[in-house]
């Protein structure tokens, strides 16, 4: 992209995913816990297949379908999943002992950011799952950006992070509609737009997002796109083995996910039948393109070689032996410095 | 238009529904959905070509001019208010009053570099606060100043809105200088939140209009 010196990238390998929502909830606690912003989850973890969140978010339009940019739906709050509210007070403080439960007040609701966890798709014995980390893909060709009359949305020059300027943004919210993977919210209280800023403030200081670095799984591979000795160039480019999600969309992602390799399936027998992955090929090939398959056998093939106990250097990348080793050098530790809020 | 000048302080002006404002005769101005290809973005010119901009159609408008203050009264049909951002997916209706800072401005594309043009305006969300605003052209508006007195009112289908201001303003280069006897013109701007509108999609009146100062 014009302008842009470099551009910080992020591999997930979905393999590794135990959809254990560390990620998310170091995100919330970071920079959603404000007022306004009590329905935000700017990453997010959803069980695929799946409607996720905010519900049936692929379908919702946007991007540059045939290469034109489009304005897609804006999701209502109660598609993405209210922040449900609680009698926490009456619970613990109201002095009613065991009267009184826990429970969500109001109206029940019918969606949530994770309300379709687990479920998954496919017929016993071949159901299969797995999970889908998302945040903003921080694309090469935002629709957001482009769909903003106001030049209200930025892509940082030193890294090209996309970010909201609220002091431009007056809650047009077109950004909201253009951005094909539905991840940008709308502040209620303050009036504009806002999105995951990859962390800007400790990638400035050498410190991976903290979706990234609080990670239990070691499946966030985090550093600039084309540092080719650190493992993001490794995995996208010379193994290959790395696609961004929905590429037809047209925005270019700077997210790229390794595919789930799935066992095989059961025949009518109730034996293994090797020749068919338990995750239907053109499934996957509807999230991640036709290039899925080919990344799909270099891992198998891969995996074969470490089996046999040879050397793989894609193996050992995807293990990642040492975390550290993941961030492309932005593997300082954030306990190191002193924050100041703004 | 003419402004009327009166004896009544601001504060009775600032009611929509107040008596100073029925003896005033209204201009009926017809307005016309900004053009697709004004829009500064391919997706919102993509995503609005078969979908109608500027779902007002026309706004009575009269002015009423106190010893130092000018206020606007808007009134045009709505068959909803809509006050707020309604759960993300409709907009709050707002109206504005647009006013040159500069001779050459052109209304159609909000004003042109060099030649920026102001508006009063109101927006269904934001109470009595109304906005001073100066743009150079399209999606280049920001807020300058907050000394413009907003009040609406909506019954039975109709939205009343009066704008008002000190004649003399802010007295900065981006708050219009108004006195007894002037010259100017303006233009009208109506939203309707229900319809998506915001923005530069919104109904308008085409181009400037005659406003001669009592
Ligand atoms: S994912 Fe959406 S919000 Fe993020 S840069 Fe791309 S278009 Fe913009
Ligand atoms: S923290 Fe890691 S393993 Fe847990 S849900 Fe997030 S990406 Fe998956």
């Amino acid at each position: 992209m014009p302008g842009i010196k470099r551009q910080m990238a992020m591999v997930m390998d979905l393999n590794k995913c135990i959809g254990c929502q560390t990620c998310t909830v170091a995100c919330k606690t970071l920079w959603t816990a404000s007022e306004g912003m009590e329905h935000m989850f700017f990453n997010t973890v959803n069980t695929m297949p799946g409607e996720g969140t905010p519900r049936g978010w692929e379908a919702m339009g946007g991007g540059f379908p045939g290469g034109e940019a489009q304005l897609g739906k804006l999701p209502a709050i109660g598609e993405f999943g209210d922040a449900w509210k609680y009698n926490h007070e009456e619970v613990f403080y109201g002095g009613k002992g065991q009267d009184v439960h826990l429970g969500v007040q109001g109206e029940a609701p019918t969606w949530g950011p994770n309300w379709d966890e687990d479920q998954g798709g496919g017929e016993f014995p071949n159901s299969f799952f797995f999970y889908l980390p998302r945040l903003c893909n921080h694309c090469t060709h935002p629709a957001c950006k482009e769909a903003c009359p106001r030049g209200a949305i930025e892509k940082r020059e030193a890294d090209g992070v996309v970010v909201v300027n609220e002091d431009r943004c007056r809650g047009y919210r077109h950004c909201m509609e253009a951005c094909p993977y539905k991840k940008i919210y709308f502040n209620h209280v303050s009036q504009v737009s806002q999105k995951c800023i990859f962390c800007f403030p400790r990638l400035e200081q050498g410190v991976a997002p903290a979706c990234a670095r609080q990670c239990p799984g070691r499946v966030r591979f985090v550093g600039y796109r084309d540092d080719q000795d650190a493992p993001i160039w490794k995995l996208v480019d010379k193994w290959k083995v790395a696609l961004p999600l929905h590429p037809e969309f047209g925005t270019e992602p700077n997210v790229f996910y390794v595919p789930p390799s799935a066992p095989a399936r059961f025949d009518a027998d109730g034996r293994m039948d090797e020749s068919k992955p338990r995750i239907p090929d053109e499934y996957l090939v509807s999230l991640f393109g036709e290039r899925v398959l080919e990344a799909l056998q270099t891992l198998a093939g891969e995996r074969a070689k470490a089996a046999r106990g040879e050397r793989s250097e894609l193996m050992d990348l995807l293990i990642a032996y040492r975390w550290q080793d993941m961030f492309g050098g932005f593997d300082r530790d954030p306990q190191t410095i002193k924050w100041v809020e703004a | 238009m003419k402004t009327f000048s009166t004896d009544h302080p601001l504060a009775s002006l600032l009611d929509p529904a107040g008596s100073p404002w029925s003896a005033v005769a209204a201009t009926v101005v017809a307005l016309d959905g900004t053009p697709l290809a004004m829009q500064p973005t391919a997706a919102v010119r993509n995503s609005w070509r078969d979908r109608p901009i500027g779902a007002v159609r026309s706004v009575e408008v009269r002015a009423l001019q106190s010893a130092d203050a000018l206020a606007f009264h808007l009134r045009w049909a709505d068959d909803a208010a809509n006050r707020d951002h309604g759960d993300n997916t409709v907009f709050p209706d707002a109206a504005a009053i647009a006013l040159p800072l500069h001779a050459d401005a052109p209304l159609i594309t909000m004003g042109a570099p060099g030649a920026p043009l102001t508006a009063w305006f109101w927006r269904a969300d934001s109470g009595n606060q109304g906005f001073e605003v100066r743009a150079e052209g399209p999606g280049s508006t920001r807020i300058t100043g907050r000394t413009v007195q907003a009040n609406a009112l909506w019954s039975d289908g109709v939205w009343q809105l009066v704008l008002a201001r000190s004649l003399a303003g802010e007295g900065t280069a981006d708050s219009i200088a108004l006195a007894s006897g002037q010259a100017s013109r303006f233009g009208v701007a109506v939203w309707e939140g229900a319809h998506g509108e915001r923005g530069g999609l919104k109904a308008f009146s085409g181009d400037w209009r005659e406003l001669l100062l009592a």
